[in-house]
């Protein structure tokens, strides 16, 4: 049982895109800055400081869930993968082809909070709609791109795992240059 | 400052209530946002840890939600259509992040009043478990939720799950949420109805909620009085009149006016009540 | 600098030149997490500060307690007014590059309170957590006076400004007799449209790492527009020699004009460091991002006469804006109306009001976002009085020569975009009637408006170097703020050299390169292009000199003006399979490097005489739940003429996030200010809304051929602006073709909507 001063140190034991992290830290330090900060990985972003933007999502025990709305602390035991790690494991690697063909990214701030909630998508979903991509994803906000390159390079990339049916990893030749 | 406490069990989690009082954290969904960085003054009770508060489960003749189920289990669990509408309600709660890591119960012990789930909990007819280390209570969310934050949890007691009745044969249920954007959004009016219809074709029991038109949901009773009896059918929601919405107390505020709020909560009511027709 | 990072070689593709969709140079390193934003520099020993904010809108400091801050374990010093280290007294060392007149705001300078949320001390710690709570610590006691931040209270106290600022032009003087015109004509229309305040709420935070160098000088990582201004700034607020500063911002999470000044963390940062002898860091929170600049509210008065068969008469568009107490902030909203339309009687005439605000700060397409909708709205308003095709009213006042100046304009293709728009769009089909078309309970309406946005040009610097190698680096120190610099300039020096684009590494960002100017206004292409342009042709023309000098074939005795350069080779014109590589020709000339710097400058004497603009026609499909007044808006099509599109990729992107901007403008953003205290009731995320995902329909953009010989070298005008300016009116007056309601006060919200249509069934 973990109990301490707000500010004293508590030891959390995590694994973080799959390598295992013990390290002493606040009890009042949220996830998002024990990433950035503790761990300098500081692809996963803050935009709001309050859980409504995305930017800084990152998958916790197979979920997505908001950096700024979690404490550090409580995920003594938790698997955490940040866009560090997905992008080594080479998870998303057709969703990262498909946003820089499709131009689903401008100031890439939103981008790899967007990206992991895009892989989780798919993950559950393997053809969603333009619809269902968009009410998915409405939990990370653009300022950026319009949004719509976003869904294109979805549904590009759902298509061509659906017909890559059993392979993991996609091909060049099966993303596009957008016609502009 | 105040202490953090994470017991994985509930027993400690409940000596630690003994002790003074804690804002308990689950989720954090709602802690942290109201918070932004504010430091914590009071203990914090982090019940993350309590495996026996987690899953949702039907268990003679009640629906169980412990205090640790998110919204997307209640999405996501195989459940009767009678749910349809509270787990409409959990697919519409801020985003997927959000829905991933927020409680049920959380929503409710928050005591918003535009918490998405209170107006189908209350159309469910709900009750909320309370556990102290003296023992355990049950009462009903209309008695639960006191005001705008405000609710009759006892300091020393911690909410441990939801537990909704099942209802009659060929019950169903709806919901309807309005926002000034498509998603993530706070609601400027909710309604959620969950219906028995008699074996004759009518209206058995019905019971409609309203939320964000008041400092708490409420039922409607004189409309469920009314509709009690009549025909299913496309004419249903029509009967619904602005005095049957004569308890509703909607206030002005940057989402929208009362006046609005008050038109609004009428569509509402009528499409929730319309969508248990067209589900016969 | 950035180390380059391993980028899977499957991220990595080969370029085509000018003119082809290419995908983002950045985007391998976005998308795998690795660009590092200003925030985002760990260095040791970095120490955090966060900002306390005046409670008060408008008085006086009457104490600061600080010791309960200092006493909070890791808390390491609190600055204030009172004990803040020297900085500059004179306004003149205050000024930045994006700076109007008057006196621009100092942070911490005095016990003065002149705005909400003022930046009144900053606490520093040795954790980003310990600064924020010792922040929470500090007592401050005020004396406050009354405050005014209502703009309809001040309209009729409001002032004519002169020319505040470079760029601004006050409105031409007035043409006709625009009253008795207006009051003869057989048809008019009258109405007022009011715009709330919008913050630009980018993405990225503002923020700033300050590396405290052992030699005591300064590394700055900050969240800019303009590395060269922000380091100007620094260098004079400060009393700092230029060597001693360095001002870095290679990515920056979105701006949209929030980055076009020094903003508050960037001064606080500096200030510790340099006392402390520290690295700090200085995050604004997302509640201090509504702080520090806003596009302002503004009241429009639009009048416009016409004939019966839809020729305007008349027109008066009269403005009145917020401005601060201590800077006169302006940009451009009535000239556009003048220069849009041929009319003989016309006034313009823009206004500021003195309240107690920030100064307000450009926003995307500032000005035209403003003014823009408001006569566009007025015109559909005119069409529909005539009974008239809105298109067709606007065609029938189309101008060919800008009538504000009585000059042509270098190129003007809107009526391109208004065929090209409404064919994809298939306006044909229109019903003009209000309320003719819907779906169950949902009324379906059509809308258009055109937009307008300056093709500015400023000086710049461009530094380019061609190694033996065959790899060329590009260095200006402009900004990429998303827009996509570093890709179009890496386009324009590959397609100059004839390379392929993985051989261009262009950096920016930094304000130890060539200078350039802030990265706004659309002028970025023009401006910072045309300097890469030069530079990258006058290494061009050496090769071709060393070439000239090679004895013997393949070339033989070819003159530079004989050349061309293609897929790394220099090659004759007449016959490109008689070439030479570039590492050939550098080689036989002795040469491991070509380096060569350019300063790009405007043809000022071709573009006096000439108006110079871009512009576009927006259609707009929009959805209004009968019941609710709830506005989707499922269509959109854009018809843009912005000269040359150096990347349609890019540059559709450009147009695409306008659009949304210009959706969110129409119907969801909006600070609100609660004027009984002075302060902004909305300032964080869940409730100031921009649109999600789930808000938008299709958008289709369509970039109309404009050729331009006037503009640039380039013949490019930049689509920064043009993408969000036709936006709000056309879907203002989509609403009010699919409801019949008109609604002049923006945004257009359910409930402004459902009241309409409530008036409406009542009447």
């Amino acid at each position: 049982m973990a109990e301490a001063e707000f500010s004293t140190l508590v030891e959390v034991s995590l694994r973080v895109n799959g390598e295992r992290v013990s390290r002493r830290v606040e009890a009042r330090r949220h996830l998002i800055d024990f990433l950035r900060l503790d761990l300098g990985l500081t692809g996963s972003h803050a935009g709001c400081e309050h859980g409504v933007c995305g930017a800084c999502t990152v998958r916790v025990d197979g979920e997505i869930v908001r950096g700024c709305l979690t404490l550090a602390a409580q995920l003594d035991g938790a698997d955490v993968w940040t866009i560090e790690g997905l992008s080594d494991t080479g998870e998303v690697r057709d969703l990262q082809q498909a946003f820089v063909a499709r131009n689903a990214l401008q100031c890439g701030y939103c981008t790899p909070g967007m990206l992991a909630t895009c892989a989780d998508l798919l993950e559950r979903s393997p053809a969603p709609s333009r619809a269902e991509i968009r009410e998915h994803i409405s939990g990370n906000y653009c300022r950026c791109t319009g949004y719509e390159a976003i869904i294109d390079a979805v549904e590009t990339v759902a298509a061509a795992r659906r017909a890559a049916t059993g392979q993991v990893a996609i091909g060049q030749a099966t993303i596009g240059e957008t016609a502009e | 400052m105040g202490r953090y406490h994470r017991p994985l069990a509930l027993a400690d989690a409940l000596a630690t209530l003994a002790g003074g009082p804690a804002t308990v954290v689950a989720g954090g969904t709602d802690v942290f946002p109201a918070r932004l960085g504010r430091p914590f003054a009071e203990d914090v009770l982090d019940i993350t840890g309590i495996t026996a508060l987690k899953g949702i489960g039907l268990d003679g003749g009640w629906l169980r939600i412990g205090a640790l189920a998110t919204w997307s289990e209640l999405a996501q669990a195989p459940l009767p259509p009678w749910l349809d509408g509270i787990r409409r309600a959990a697919r519409e709660v801020g985003g997927v992040q959000i829905q991933n890591a927020g409680t049920v119960v959380g929503n409710l012990c928050n005591a918003s009043p535009a918490a998405d789930g209170v107006p189908s909990l209350l159309a469910l007819d709900a009750e909320v478990e309370l556990a102290s280390s003296a023992g355990l209570r049950r009462i009903p969310v209309a008695e639960f939720v006191l005001g705008n934050r405000r609710t009759a949890r006892r300091p020393e007691e911690l909410a441990t799950a939801l537990l909704i009745p099942e209802p009659g044969p060929g019950a169903r249920s709806s919901f309807e949420k309005l926002g000034a954007r498509r998603y993530l959004v706070i609601s400027i009016a909710m309604a959620a109805a969950v219906l028995e219809p008699a074996a004759d074709g009518t209206v058995g029991r019905i019971r409609v909620a309203v939320g964000a038109c008041g400092p708490v949901a409420r039922r409607l009773p004189a409309l469920e009085a009314a509709l009690r009896g009549l025909p299913l059918g496309p004419d249903l929601a029509g009967t619904v009149t602005p005095a049957h919405l004569d308890g509703l107390s909607p206030i002005d505020d940057v989402r929208g006016t009362a006046e609005y709020r008050r038109e609004a909560a009428l569509v509402l009511v009528r499409r929730a009540i319309r969508t248990l027709t067209e589900q016969a | 600098m950035i180390a380059k990072p391993a980028i899977p070689d499957v991220l990595r593709e080969p370029g085509p030149g000018i003119g082809k969709p290419l995908s983002r140079v950045d985007g391998p390193l976005k998308v795998t997490g690795q660009a590092r934003y200003a925030a985002e520099f760990n260095v040791p020993g970095l120490v955090h500060g966060y900002i306390v904010s005046s409670t008060i809108t408008k008085g006086r400091i009457t104490r600061i307690d600080t010791a309960a801050a200092l006493r909070r374990p890791g808390v390491l010093h609190v600055f204030t007014h009172e004990n803040r280290p020297h900085v500059a007294w004179f306004d003149r060392k205050w000024k930045d590059e994006d700076a109007p007149s008057g006196s621009p705001f100092r942070p911490l300078y005095d016990d003065r309170i002149v705005h909400a949320m003022q930046p009144v001390a900053l606490v520093v710690a040795e954790t980003f957590e310990a600064a924020r709570e010792g922040a929470r610590l500090v007592q401050v006691e005020y004396e406050a006076e009354p405050h005014e931040t209502d703009l309809a209270a001040r309209r009729h106290e409001a002032f004519t400004p002169g020319k505040e600022k470079g760029g601004f032009e006050p409105p031409p003087k007035p043409r006709g007799d625009p009253d008795r015109a207006l009051a003869e004509a057989a048809v008019k229309v009258d109405v007022e449209y009011v715009q709330p305040t919008e913050h630009h709420n980018p993405m990225e935070m503002h923020g700033s790492t300050v590396v405290y160098n052992d030699d005591g000088t300064l590394t700055v990582h900050d969240k800019t527009q303009g590395a060269p201004n922000s380091h100007s700034w620094v260098c004079s607020v400060f009393g700092l020699s230029k060597s001693a500063v360095r001002v870095i911002s290679p990515f920056v999470g979105g701006a949209f004009g929030s980055g076009l000044r020094p903003q508050h963390q960037l001064f606080m940062a500096v200030m510790a460091a340099l006392q402390l002898k520290r690295s700090v860091r200085v995050e604004l929170s997302r509640p201090q991002m509504f702080t520090f600049g806003h596009r302002p509210p503004t009241i429009q008065r639009v009048a416009l006469g016409a004939a019966p068969d839809g020729t305007l008469q008349a027109m008066i568009h009269e403005a009145v804006q917020e401005s601060s107490q201590f800077e006169n902030y302006v940009e451009i909203v009535v000239n556009w109306s003048g220069q849009q339309y041929r009319c003989d009687n016309v006034r313009l005439d823009y206004k500021l009001a003195r309240l107690d605000v920030f100064t307000p700060l450009d926003m995307r397409a500032p000005g035209a976002a403003t003014g823009v909708p408001a006569i566009e709205m007025a015109m559909d308003e005119l069409a529909h009085a005539l009974r008239m095709d809105p298109v067709e009213l606007r065609l029938r006042n189309y101008t060919d020569r800008d009538p504000n100046q009585d000059k042509p304009f270098s190129s003007k293709e809107l009526r391109a975009c208004f065929a090209q728009g409404a064919e994809r769009f298939g306006w044909s089909r229109r019903n003009p009637q209000p309320r003719s078309m819907r779906e169950g309970r949902q009324l379906i309406g059509w809308g258009v408006a055109s937009g307008v946005w300056d093709a500015m040009q400023g000086q710049a610097d461009a530094r380019a170097t061609l190694g033996i190698d065959g790899h060329l680096v590009v260095a200006s120190a402009t900004a990429d703020i998303g827009t996509g610099t570093y890709t179009v300039m890496s386009q324009i020096a590959a397609g100059t050299l004839g390379l392929p684009i993985g051989n261009v590494t262009f950096k920016l960002g930094d304000s130890a390169l060539p200078m350039a100017p802030i990265e706004g206004g659309s002028w970025t292409v023009s401006s910072v292009g045309s300097a890469v342009l030069a530079a990258c042709e006058r290494v061009r023309g050496r090769l071709y000199k060393l070439a000239a000098k090679m004895e013997g074939a393949p070339l033989g005795k070819a003159k530079p003006a004989d050349m061309v350069l293609t897929d790394g080779h220099v090659a004759l014109a007449a016959d490109p399979a008689r070439r030479v590589p570039i590492a050939e020709v550098m080689r036989s000339g002795g040469v491991l490097a070509i380096e060569e710097e350019a300063r790009s400058v405007p043809y000022y004497v071709k573009r006096a005489q000439h108006t110079l603009a871009t512009h576009s026609a927006v259609f707009a499909e929009v959805r209004v739940d009968e019941d609710l007044g709830t506005v989707q808006v499922s269509r959109i099509v854009s018809a843009v003429a912005a000269g040359r599109i150096i990347n349609p990729k890019t540059a559709g992107s450009q147009v695409m996030g306008g659009v949304v901007m210009g959706i969110g403008m129409a119907l969801e953003e909006e600070t609100f200010m609660d004027h009984g205290l002075g302060r902004y009731m909305n300032h964080d995320l869940a409730e100031y809304h921009v649109p999600v995902n789930a808000d938008i329909g299709s958008i289709d953009v369509i970039f109309v051929d404009e050729h331009d010989e006037v503009v640039n070298p380039l013949g490019a005008k930049g689509v920064g602006e043009i993408g969000i300016v036709g936006v709000p009116a056309a879907i203002a007056n989509a609403v009010f073709h699919a409801t019949g309601v008109r609604v002049r006060e923006l945004p257009i919200t359910l409930d402004k909507v459902l009241a309409g249509l409530s008036r409406r069934s009542a009447a």
